[in-house]
């Protein structure tokens, strides 16, 4: 039961992704009502106009109004009346300006509790980036075996501690909210709402897509050919605040030792290239359930704990532990029968 | 002693020299080349760049399509910052980007005249004379129809000559409406 827990996350990730689809284009579909224009759209757009109101003709009943319901994005977005912002937008804001603007801070509040609850589960379960990072590292195993060559360098982990440093830093000194410049789920939210409304929109705005485009495919192609999801790994700062925040979360997977038998599996399935083979999870880990799915035995479970298991020895289906049960087995006989 | 004092002084004004451009663009408000005006609602604009989160709730909720973003262009302080170009299009003061607004760089203002006029402060009409044609002798009057606060930001007297009030906002619907080209009304963004 609990090994299908990735695939509901696959299905959550493909929500969002495909959300952040459509409401550029619901946002389209309720400027032409606005203008009742339809007669004078382009062929274009009238196509965009019937599939959008087939798709929210259910759900609406009067979409101008009603379609407002949802707008935004996962960096902060509104839904049905309640305001959610990524808790890096609030420290951004807070850092940018040198000041704190409440009715900003509490729209951070549900992921941030969910974060502490979580952990880092925001990567791994809403991210609209993890959802291309992750089948971009899907790509690369199928790149490898077309005989490419792909990246699997290790860089330290805590360089994106440095990053978010950094970034608040100087998003202190110019009074401008940079981080919002190099995080994936903020660039992929307002990159998809470029490309799909503003393009052609006017000789001032160059419209379509923009620099941040540029800087999300360059980190993909830095995840394919210099380390393994590398920018999450490494220097997202969004991941680095939400794994300070996740450090003492109350929902962890852990390792049940007598039912792991040693595979390693779970090690290699990692995209954070942690070490739940040796009870290695830490802050970093995104509850993502890739190595819950793949255990062959049912060795990895979701535990309530704010700490995690010290190294637990190795896991007793394996032949590590049979031998050194064996090996303690006849020491004892051996202690039994002295002569 | 003497060549100490030199050095000092030498460091000193290269450090000076330096720094002046920089302080001279910080000195201007509008370092992106463009002439635009921030939503209605908008913070003055160096309390905006730091308020702002670069979510982009506003260019989604705006009915008219008048809000675009700055692209890297413009300078890295103000990328996907949310900005109106009247001559393109103009805003309808729906007021609804004001309370999508998460972050309160655009403060929600409510939808009523007392409200509109009171508080927003896009900028301010003005006329060019020698362009507009009710000045040429060829009566026009469409900024006038075009205005939403029309006697309160513009009244129009002889031949339909266009004269700004103090009443207005700059949401530049007039200068949209221009049939001049260029047009002879034009916003001046007020970014305080």
């Amino acid at each position: 039961m609990i090994r299908h827990i990735n695939k509901l996350r696959w299905l959550v990730l493909t929500t969002v992704f495909l959300m952040l689809i459509l409401l550029p284009f619901i946002h389209l579909y309720q400027t032409y009502l606005a203008a009742h224009a339809y007669d004078l759209l382009a062929p274009a757009e009238k196509q965009v106009y019937d599939v959008m109101e087939m798709l929210t003709d259910p759900f609406v009943s009067d979409p101008e109004k009603d379609l407002d319901a949802i707008k935004g994005n996962t960096w902060s977005g509104t839904f049905f009346g309640f305001r959610l912002s990524d808790p890096l937008a609030v420290v951004s804001q807070s850092a940018a300006g040198l000041s704190l603007y409440w009715p900003f801070i509490l729209t951070g509040l549900i992921p941030l509790v969910l974060t502490l609850l979580f952990g880092r589960f925001y990567c791994g379960w809403i991210c609209p980036a993890t959802f291309l990072y992750e089948l971009n590292s899907n790509l690369a195993i199928l790149l490898h075996k077309l005989g490419l060559h792909t990246g699997n360098r290790h860089l330290d982990r805590r360089f994106k501690y440095l990053v978010l440093a950094v970034g608040l830093v100087l998003s202190a000194a110019t009074g401008a909210v940079l981080t919002a410049a190099v995080y994936p789920p903020a660039i992929i939210g307002r990159e998809i709402y470029y490309g799909v409304a503003l393009s052609g929109f006017s000789h001032v705005v160059i419209g379509g897509f923009g620099a941040g485009a540029v800087f999300f495919i360059s980190t993909l192609l830095f995840d394919l050919f210099v380390s393994r999801r590398g920018f999450c790994r490494y220097l997202c700062p969004g991941g680095a605040l939400y794994s300070l925040l996740g450090h003492f979360r109350l929902f962890r997977i852990q390792r049940v030792v007598e039912n792991c038998n040693d595979c390693a599996k779970c090690n290699a399935v990692c995209e954070f290239e942690l070490d739940p083979l040796r009870d290695g999870f830490g802050q970093e880990c995104n509850n993502c359930t890739a190595c819950i799915a793949i255990c062959p035995t049912d060795a990895l479970k979701f535990s309530v704990t704010i700490k995690d298991q010290p190294f637990q020895g190795s896991g007793h289906l394996g032949k590590a532990y049979k031998r050194s049960q064996e090996s303690s087995a006849e020491e004892e006989a051996l202690q039994g029968h002295p002569t | 002693m003497k060549r100490r004092q030199f050095l000092a002084d030498l460091i000193y004004g290269a450090t000076v020299a330096l720094t002046l451009p920089i302080q001279a663009t910080e000195a201007r408000v509008n370092t992106t080349g463009v002439r635009y005006l921030r939503p209605p609602g908008a913070l003055p604009e160096d309390q905006f760049k730091s308020q702002c989160i670069r979510c982009g709730q506003c260019g989604e909720v705006c009915p008219n399509r008048c809000i675009t973003y700055f692209g890297i262009a413009h300078g890295t302080k103000v990328m996907d910052t949310p900005f109106i170009i009247p001559r393109e299009q103009a805003c309808i003061l729906c007021m609804k980007c004001g309370d999508v607004c998460p972050s309160g760089a655009i403060q929600p203002i409510k939808r009523t005249f007392d409200d509109i006029v009171g508080k927003v402060r896009m900028g301010k009409a003005r006329v060019d004379e020698n362009l507009c044609l009710s000045f040429q002798g060829k009566t026009c009057g469409v900024c006038y129809r075009a205005c939403k606060l029309q006697d309160v930001a513009i009244r129009i007297g002889m031949l339909e000559q266009p004269h700004v009030l103090d009443g207005c906002i700059g949401c530049g619907l007039c200068e949209r409406s221009c049939i001049q080209i260029p047009q002879a009304i034009r916003i001046i963004p007020d970014y305080s």
